[in-house]
């Protein structure tokens, strides 16, 4: 623990000698990404007549931009969905509809109002995922912010402060003033003399002290950042007691806490006013007949000249012939579709492993958090159920729908169990934050991605270990991009580096439309 | 072709009053689930480890699935496939068993593929001999026994139902009489290789 920063690391780390130039190289490369955004308009070469028959399987929104585009351009699109409803994971829940978990299904019974929803797939849209934001725009899909962060929501664990739930605030401005307590003490005087010039070594300890809301002596003792014990509008404001930084050790939760507002979800999160199938909508108004529900593909043929897909609909098996085909349906449902596809396109499709993930709702007869102090946000859980999360619609209105709990990492704790022992667990879990929980909650749904039905997973998982992606992975990954004979393409998320995002599936869609351009023009 | 369409009042738990819920139009609903599992017309689906179907013979179908049902299988924790299986059996009634079943039988049975590596079909053939008596020298099965056939099931699901047995996860329940007959004759393969060399064998025959 005594090992101090050496002057050689501090000024690799002032001229950016190592990995920070390298990155910051990269950077200079922005201007190479898909340039984009305003108009989401591909610029594809209008259909040839004697070529012009598409077949989409499945209507996630990968499919669905696929239709769209090439509609636009003269293509004749037909969608088979095997499912009642568009959108795939995309799927807002509001009162009447049916949860079509396999052994678990289920009719939500909210009350019939339009903040009376459910994201139950995806739910946050980031500002950087330009391209289905420009989908959002030219679609006219009107979206508002989604509150992620929020520092008057909840932590709760067992282990810290025998299981008393603290303000998500209280966690983050006393971590925060500790770590810098002893930020400062490594950076004293004589170390800093050397490598920083005066007025950097300033700047560095202002930015330091700023972070923990240190003292003049850098110390850190407690700070209004964490808002009023009592007082602050007419009278002195009487500062909140500190947690002690060993009692916040205790947690292992600040792993999750100091990151969950980073990254994707890092703020501004945008959201679907009145549900993410709103977007669904915007694509299906546009191509909404060309989709034939309840109709499962059964065998998928490449030819030398199209595809042929056999599919059944209203227990009868239908041909449906095509000159070029794109799917999404996924990857681990295709490998029990009769199809003749190459044999590392088979690996690849079986290579990839199905996510498990697992997210639960409830009705809240009054908006009981928002009497709190707390607007939107999540609270956080050392427990099951992970998290609560208060909607960012519908604010003042007399009830909300609430997440009852949220499990992307792995959802077979609560997808094992029956719906009656979920809503059990959520209920005891949520009143370690919220002590009346039980009585200001009903009408639940639960929605266990691994057991939906035509579905049966949340996301694609292409790697085995944590440490990054194998050659081996690289290779079949792209082997499923590519196109069998130009005329059939995987697409979706899980044709993309990056799965478990809407835009992701929006790429993969452009990628393999522009791929197909490209052959056309050839 | 029977449609069950049940009205959601007589599902829903924690529902109120539930006079509205009736009142609603609702999406209907049967359980014919078993293709997004099992695979177009029950082929068997590896990605999900769901065997095939198609071609199963009715008796041990209808078996299998009040075994799931009542509990006698896919409830030992480290069952992993048997507790994807039995949600699904655990909702179906006697009369949408019998739907299922018929349903089942109009698949057209073709024959799975091979897929495991490194069994030795020599060694399994000796093997084999001892599971012919009950499954029959070409793994075409046995009504009078209850022993249902192998050939031209998924090799990777025979294996894991042979490790099941093996383990003590499948045919351990006290009810489950021929599930305990098969899991006694489990132990002449002692292990995995073992096996894998039957199912090795067992992937050369056809009935
Ligand atoms: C719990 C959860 C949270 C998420 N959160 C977010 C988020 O916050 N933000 C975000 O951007 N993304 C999120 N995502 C990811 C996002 O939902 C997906 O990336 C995206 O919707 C995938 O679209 P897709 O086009 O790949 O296809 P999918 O949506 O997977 O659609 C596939 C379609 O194929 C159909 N199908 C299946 N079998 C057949 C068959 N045999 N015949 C015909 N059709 C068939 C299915 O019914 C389905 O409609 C989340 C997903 C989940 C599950
Ligand atoms: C959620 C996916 C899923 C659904 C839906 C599903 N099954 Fe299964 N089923 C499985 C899996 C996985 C197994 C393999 C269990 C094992 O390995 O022990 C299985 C096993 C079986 C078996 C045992 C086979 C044998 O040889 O013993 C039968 C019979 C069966 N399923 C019938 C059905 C029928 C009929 C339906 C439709 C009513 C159905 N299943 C729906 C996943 C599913
Ligand atoms: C005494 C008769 C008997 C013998 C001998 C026997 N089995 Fe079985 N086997 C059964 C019965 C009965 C079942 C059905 C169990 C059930 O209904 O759950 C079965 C089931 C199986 C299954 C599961 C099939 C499925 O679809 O799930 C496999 C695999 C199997 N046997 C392989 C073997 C092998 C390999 C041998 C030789 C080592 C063998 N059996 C010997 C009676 C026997």
């Amino acid at each position: 623990m005594s090992k101090q920063v050496t002057r050689r690391e501090f000024l690799n780390l002032l001229s950016a000698a190592g990995g920070t130039a390298a990155a910051l190289k990269a950077g200079s490369a922005l201007g190479l990404l898909p340039h984009t955004a305003q108009a989401a308009s591909m610029d594809l070469l209008a259909a040839n007549a004697a070529s012009r028959k598409v077949a989409i399987l499945g209507a996630g929104i990968s499919g669905l931009t696929v239709a769209y585009e090439l509609s636009k351009v003269g293509y004749e699109c037909t969608i088979l969905e095997s499912s009642l409803r568009p959108g795939g994971r995309i799927f807002t829940v509001r009162h009447g509809d049916l949860i079509d978990e396999i052994g678990n299904r289920h009719y939500c019974e909210f009350d019939d109002e339009p903040h009376m929803y459910f994201n139950a797939g995806a739910a946050r849209i980031p500002s950087t995922h330009r391209n289905l934001l420009a989908y959002c725009k030219e679609l006219n899909i009107d979206l508002e912010i989604f509150i992620n962060e929020n520092k008057t929501s909840y932590v709760q664990d067992p282990a810290l402060l025998g299981g008393k739930p603290i303000r998500n605030i209280d966690y983050t401005t006393h971590s925060r003033g500790f770590l810098a307590e002893l930020l400062a003490k490594s950076l004293n005087a004589g170390e800093m003399d050397q490598p920083f010039t005066d007025q950097e070594a300033e700047t560095l300890m202002g930015m330091v002290r700023s972070f923990g809301s240190l003292d003049e002596d850098n110390l850190y003792k407690g700070s209004f950042r964490a808002g009023y014990a009592a007082g602050g509008f007419l009278e002195h404001g009487v500062q909140k007691d500190i947690i002690a930084f060993r009692d916040l050790l205790k947690t292992q939760m600040g792993r999750q806490l100091l990151s969950a507002n980073e990254g994707d979800t890092g703020p501004i999160l945008l959201q679907a006013v009145g549900g993410m199938d709103k977007i669904t909508e915007g694509f299906t108004k546009h191509v909404g007949h060309q989709i034939r529900y309840r109709s499962m593909v059964n065998s998928v043929e490449v030819k030398e000249d199209g595809v042929d897909i056999s599919y059944d609909q209203d227990g009868s098996r239908h041909l449906l012939q095509a000159d070029f085909c794109f799917n999404c349906i996924p990857s681990h449902l295709m490998t029990g579709i009769t199809n003749n596809f190459p044999s590392q396109y088979v690996d690849a499709l079986k290579y990839i492993r199905r996510g498990n993930a697992y997210k639960a709702a409830f009705q809240a007869k009054e908006r009981f958090w928002e009497k709190d102090d707390i607007y939107g946000g999540i609270s956080w859980m050392n427990n099951p159920s992970n998290q609560i999360w208060y909607p960012s619609s519908g604010i003042h209105k007399e009830k909300g729908i609430l997440l009852a709990a949220y499990d992307f990492g792995d959802g077979s704790f609560h997808t094992a169990m029956t719906h009656e022992e979920r809503i059990e667990a959520h209920l005891s879990d949520g009143e370690k934050i919220h002590p009346n929980y039980r009585n200001q909650v009903e009408k639940p749904i639960t929605v266990a991605w691994h057991r939906m039905n035509h579905m049966l997973g949340c996301s694609a998982r292409w790697q085995r270990n944590r440490s990054g992606w194998t050659h081996e992975e690289e290779e079949l990954y792209h082997a499923l991009q590519q196109p069998v004979n130009g005329r059939h393409y995987m697409i979706g998320d899980q044709v993309s580096m990056h799965s478990a995002w809407q835009e992701s599936a929006v790429m993969s869609a452009q990628w393999a439309m522009t791929d197909m351009d490209r052959r056309l023009r050839a | 072709m029977l449609k069950t369409f049940l009205l959601a009042c007589s599902l829903c738990v924690m529902c109120v009053g539930g006079v509205n819920a009736a009142e609603t139009e609702r999406e209907p609903f049967d359980d014919r689930y078993c293709t997004t599992c099992h695979g177009a017309d029950g082929r068997g689906n590896e990605g999900v480890q769901a065997p095939r179907l198609a071609g199963m013979e009715s008796w041990y179908l209808r078996r299998q699935l009040e075994n799931f049902r009542a509990d006698m299988r896919g409830v030992h924790p480290q069952d992993i496939e048997g507790i994807a299986m039995r949600p699904m059996a655990t909702k179906l009634s006697d009369e949408s068993i019998d739907d299922i079943i018929d349903w089942v039988g109009s698949w057209e049975y073709v024959p799975a593929e091979a897929t495991i590596e490194g069994g030795d079909p020599a060694r399994g053939r000796g093997l084999y001999g001892g599971c012919a008596v009950c499954h029959g020298d070409r793994a075409q099965g046995n009504e009078s026994l209850g022993a249902p056939a192998l050939a031209g099931q998924n090799d990777w699901y025979l294996v894991t139902q042979l490790k099941n047995f093996l383990a003590g996860y499948r045919g351990a329940h006290p009810g489950d009489t021929y599930g305990a007959q098969m899991r006694t004759m489990v132990n002449t393969l002692r292990n995995e290789a073992g096996i894998l060399n039957v199912v090795s064998y067992i992937n050369t025959l056809s009935r």
